[in-house]
């Protein structure tokens, strides 16, 4: 309550929406069926991947492919975590984070040199290669991965309380306090000085910005957010594999991040939504089409390439920008 | 203040599209999933592309062309057989999600052939195979761990197990190269790794180990395995791994003109697949391998036989190999087990069923099945075989001498077992 | 010692190829400042059509002929179709900087996906048009083939050319100062547009040669050279995305590099070895070995 007392109206109104929104999630979970809520899970999970892109390329103006790398490091570091040392689930969340900001912060000290192509090249070749660096190590289980088991749903909650909608409900709990901070930390000043970097590091620099030290700040914070969303991942699949953070799932994110508005954070939701969708409209298609399986392979791949190109040639700023500045036909300034 | 109001504005629209997004109306109650008046829906994951797919994409097809013949003439007690393909690349979590496919949108009623070790030991663990009693027939997959019953209730193998496999050419080492130089490349995996415990176990040496991880065979890699094994002077190489990787090491072998003696794993040892994937004849030739099944080109078999008539027209296209056969084989066993299981079709009466007539059914294979209240164990042993110039599989000695044994401790011994025929025009009718 | 010179010759050889790809690469990005990603999907679907020619005719060099043909037309038809459409439209806001890198990559899946749809993704093989079997130096034998030998030749053959277009006419002077000043080398007469589209094409066709030779050794699937992406883009980068010499430099290291690390290490550690070497190199000379120092900027 000290902190209700303390917190500033707009700040207020913002707990409020997240609490509702959580409650109307609570609701939602006893009314569909598993795959739903398995579905809800996932979608959870994006959006935190997708908000780690927002804060990254969306404010602070970096672009990186490797996303789904730093997902991976957070997943094992959970899995590392949660198998070793037999902590609590929490915990091991926690340690997500920390390990998956350590290799940020590395990640963002070697890429504050570099920038726009290189910086993407070299994230991609980390998204690429990482599988075959789970490999190498024995300790992280090889090609097959590593278990994560969160344990079943607590037995009060009876015998119809499925697993999945135990995994929707953490899910979806991380993802309304992870997206909460983070929304404070980019309208505070370093959101803010994120985005003067983003727009003239120069001119940031003459105000006084710190602006290597900044860059690497926003990896670092970044990189724990994937790292959480790896972790949360991890999760619903009760696994640590290389194969789950491949090339696949960068592209997906950098895909759902354009599409939703790169610099928006209540856009992710629906960048998110559009993730979880796309295979389930490619499925359908190719019930409807025959020839199931060549189909089903390069389908839902063709599907994110084709919404990528678009909204990167028509709506780069994502759908919000144009719908600016359709309505407010003011020159800029 | 305007800015204020947008970004309420966003995040009310946020919620109302996750909260939109997740409404979907609650499904009323079915008799028993998967199974209705006139269908059974069945389900399998397995590699149709990537890195592992050459040979085994083809058994999903050779079982759906089975069901088909089945269904063309009864079906099981009227229904008709559904099986429904998901392909997983050999990757473990594509096999969770598509087995979550399987399961919760297309309401399959059971699992048949789902390949891979990593792959099912993934899935039953992720999904809760045995929360949900799923019942998984027919696993496509060795890993002896599977046949434990109380970590896998609802489960049953095919294949004997990669232990069982390994004691039998430990066993054909001993009596046929003892003396020689022996190397071993492996996959570092479960797979893999079963069979190499049970090699050692029975007190088998090594002189070159070569693991190498899944995913990564190519033509570069072979070459490094080429040398050790060339280095280490092995003069005969047993190879436990799939196709895709016995490919490269016999194609790099031959061009290093590095001629050991091959002993193939059955996993990756077909004939045909290795031949379309480049690997010259020659090289084949004298190849010495662990067969279950009588070599797909024996039409004196009745079950071969039969067998090819369905795949001509049932799978026209598809060239009649290893992975048809076994396809196929498949295929009518889990028609007998659907019919075993009585007309009022439900998950526990199939498992019931496998466990306590399981062990009677048709198979191709020569040795017997080990199904039982207490055992998840299909068949129990194998033949050696040798390629010839051909590329053809004939029993080592001339005629098939038979091994059984079980994946633990016990003694590899000649079996006399003889197997039961084919029902009549492959068709099952017990019950 | 036989060991050392065995590892040399088929780091030359693998590094050659990686050549062709630095080098298509250094190429767009000298005509259009792009790195274009959908270099290893043009390059792919050059070799799918260089691969059905191949196989029909069962002559090697008729296909290559002919995916360097596919090559240059998609390059073209990239550059024309695509490239200037992104470029009229997506100019301004935060995802301006993002914006080429991202469109690449979209095509690149969008190419995969094609490719996947059409031709399917079991593994198809080329037969090469050389022996793979490796010469027999005294008693034992060594893991170079005439294959090898035909790779580096034809490599050596394609850079020739490439410098010779690049550094000695009219074109090459019309390409290098379409990328450097567009507005000077306007007023001077040049159609900026159209040399850039040649500039691509070229990039095109030498990398249409690239998958050719990379799958006449291995399979080919829709995923098959990704790794060649990879690889080509860290040459590049070694080298210097200005220098074309540096690239091609830069893709021998890296060949000779890893197949050591390959040899005497393990499998699992070549990528983690490409990838320190180019970490390394971004930390130490950005602009890479044979850059002569300015800022590495988009």
């Amino acid at each position: 309550m000290e902190l209700w007392q303390k917190a500033r109206p707009a700040v207020r109104k913002k707990i409020a929406i997240f609490v509702l929104i959580g409650w109307v999630l609570l609701i939602i979970g006893d009314r569909v069926d598993e795959l739903r809520v398995y579905q809800g899970a996932q979608m959870a999970m994006y959006t935190i991947a997708l908000a780690s892109i927002v804060l990254l390329t969306g404010y602070s103006g970096q672009v990186s492919l490797g996303n789904g790398a730093m997902m991976a490091v957070g997943g094992y570091g959970a899995a590392l975590t949660l198998n070793n040392l037999g902590s609590p689930i929490w915990f091991a969340f926690l340690m997500a984070i920390v390990t998956a900001s350590l290799f940020g912060a590395l990640l963002g000290a070697a890429a504050a040199r570099v920038s726009g192509p290189y910086l993407a090249g070299t994230t991609l070749a980390l998204a690429v290669g990482l599988p075959a660096i789970a490999n190498q190590f024995a300790f992280l289980g090889g090609e097959p991965g590593l278990l994560f088991d969160v344990g079943f749903p607590p037995e009060r909650f009876g015998d119809e309380f499925t697993q999945y909608k135990w995994f929707f409900w953490i899910a979806s709990f991380i993802a309304l306090v992870a997206l909460f901070i983070t929304s404070n930390i980019l309208s505070s000043r370093f959101g803010r000085t994120w985005r003067a970097i983003r727009g003239n590091s120069l001119a940031a620099e003459l105000c006084g910005v710190h602006s290597s030290r900044m860059k690497v700040l926003a990896f670092t914070v970044s990189s724990g957010l994937a790292g959480l969303a790896g972790a949360v991942l991890a999760m619903t699949i009760s696994l640590v594999a290389p194969g789950a953070y491949g090339l696949a799932l960068s592209f997906a994110l950098v895909t759902g991040a354009v599409l939703a508005g790169i610099s928006s954070l209540p856009g992710v939701v629906l960048g998110a939504f559009i993730l979880v969708v796309i295979p389930e409209i490619s499925v359908a298609l190719a019930d409807r089409l025959g020839d199931a399986d060549k189909l089903n392979n390069y389908l839902p791949g063709l599907i994110v390439s084709v919404l990528l190109i678009l909204s990167v040639i028509f709506t780069p700023n994502g759908p919000g920008e144009n719908l600016r500045k359709h309505r407010h036909k003011k020159p800029a300034h | 203040m305007i800015r204020k109001t947008r970004i309420k504005r966003t995040w009310l629209a946020a919620a109302v599209i996750a909260s939109g997004s997740l409404l979907a109306t609650a499904l009323p109650a079915n008799a028993e999933t998967g199974v209705s008046a006139s269908e059974i829906k069945l389900g399998i994951t397995l590699p149709l592309t990537g890195a592992a797919s050459p040979g085994y994409s083809k058994i999903g097809n050779a079982m759906d062309a089975y069901f088909k013949y089945v269904n063309d003439n009864g079906g099981v007690y009227g229904r008709k057989v559904t099986l429904i393909q998901k392909n997983d690349e050999y990757s473990p979590q594509l096999s969770i999600a598509k087995t979550n496919e399987l399961i919760l949108r297309d309401k399959v009623f059971a699992l048949v052939g789902p390949l891979g070790t990593a792959n099912f030991t993934a899935v039953h663990k992720s999904v809760g195979l045995a929360k949900r009693k799923v019942p998984a027939l027919f696993l496509n997959t060795g890993f002896s761990g599977f046949s434990n019953k109380k970590s896998y209730p609802s489960s049953f193998m095919i294949l004997p197990s990669y232990a069982m496999e390994a004691k039998i050419i430990a066993q054909f080492l001993k009596e046929n190269h003892a003396g020689k130089k022996l190397g071993i490349v492996y996959q570092n995996d479960e797979f893999g790794i079963d069979g190499l415990g049970a090699f050692k176990a029975a007190g088998t040496k090594f002189d070159v180990s070569i693991p190498y991880t899944s995913g990564t065979q190519s033509a570069a890699t072979a070459q490094t395995w080429v040398s050790q094994l060339a280095a280490g002077g092995a003069q005969v190489v047993v190879f436990f791994g799939v196709t895709s990787a016995t490919a490269p090491l016999l194609a790099v072998a031959a061009a290093a003109k590095y001629a050991p003696q091959w002993i193939l794993g059955s996993v990756g040892s077909d004939p045909l697949t290795l031949r379309a994937l480049g690997v010259p004849v020659a090289v084949l030739n004298g190849a010495q391998t662990p067969a279950g099944n009588p070599s797909p080109n024996d039409t004196s078999d009745e079950y071969v036989k039969q067998f090819q008539e369905i795949n001509t027209k049932y799978n026209a296209g598809t060239a009649f190999d290893d992975y048809v056969l076994q396809g196929m084989n498949i295929g009518l066993m889990t028609v007998q087990a659907l019919r075993a299981a009585g007309k009022n079709l439900t998950r526990k009466r199939l498992v019931r069923a496998m466990e306590t007539k399981g062990s009677t059914f048709a198979s191709v294979a020569y040795s017997p099945l080990g199904f039982s209240r207490t055992s998840n164990v299909g068949h129990t042993g194998y033949y050696m075989a040798v390629m010839d110039a051909n590329g053809d599989r004939k029993p080592f000695g001339g005629s098939v001498t038979l091994y059984t044994t079980d994946s633990g401790s016990g003694p590899v011994v000649k079996s006399t077992f003889k197997r039961p025929a084919m029902p009549a025009k492959g068709l099952p009718s017990n019950s | 010692m036989q060991k050392v010179i065995e590892t040399l010759l088929i780091g030359l050889s693998t590094g050659s190829i990686y050549a062709l790809m630095s080098l298509a690469l250094v190429l767009v990005w000298r005509s259009t400042r792009v790195v274009n990603f959908a270099q290893a999907g043009q390059a792919m679907l050059s070799t799918y059509i260089g691969f059905e020619i191949a196989s029909r005719s069962e002559i090697f060099w008729l296909g290559l002929v002919f995916a360097i043909a596919a090559g240059a037309l998609v390059g073209a038809g990239v550059d024309y179709f695509f490239m200037r459409v992104l470029f009229k439209h997506a100019i301004s806001g935060p995802a301006a900087v993002v914006a080429p890198v991202i469109a690449t990559l979209g095509l690149l899946g969008l190419i995969r996906s094609i490719v996947g749809l059409t031709w399917g993704g079991e593994f198809k093989s080329i037969d090469a048009p050389a022996s793979t079997d490796g010469f027999t130096v005294g008693d034992g034998t060594i893991p170079f083939s005439n294959l090898d030998v035909l790779i580096i030749a034809t490599v050596s053959i394609i850079l020739i050319v490439v410098a010779y277009i690049f550094q000695r006419t009219n074109l090459g002077l019309a390409l290098r100062a379409s990328a450097y000043a567009p507005e000077i080398a306007q007023l001077a007469g040049i159609k900026t547009a159209q040399t850039r589209t040649i500039g691509w094409s070229i990039a095109g066709a030498v990398g249409g040669v690239a998958g050719m030779l990379i799958t006449s050794n291995n399979f080919l699937t829709p995923y098959s050279l990704d790794l060649l992406l990879v690889f080509g883009f860290i040459a590049a980068v070694i080298g210097g995305l200005e220098s074309m010499v540096g690239s091609v430099i830069g893709a021998l290291v890296l060949g000779i590099g890893l197949t050591f690390i390959l040899n005497y290490v393990g499998t699992s550690l070549v990528f983690i070895g490409g990838f320190s070497v180019l970490i390394l190199v971004l930390l130490i000379k950005p602009d890479g070995i044979m850059a002569k120092g300015k800022a590495r900027r988009a």
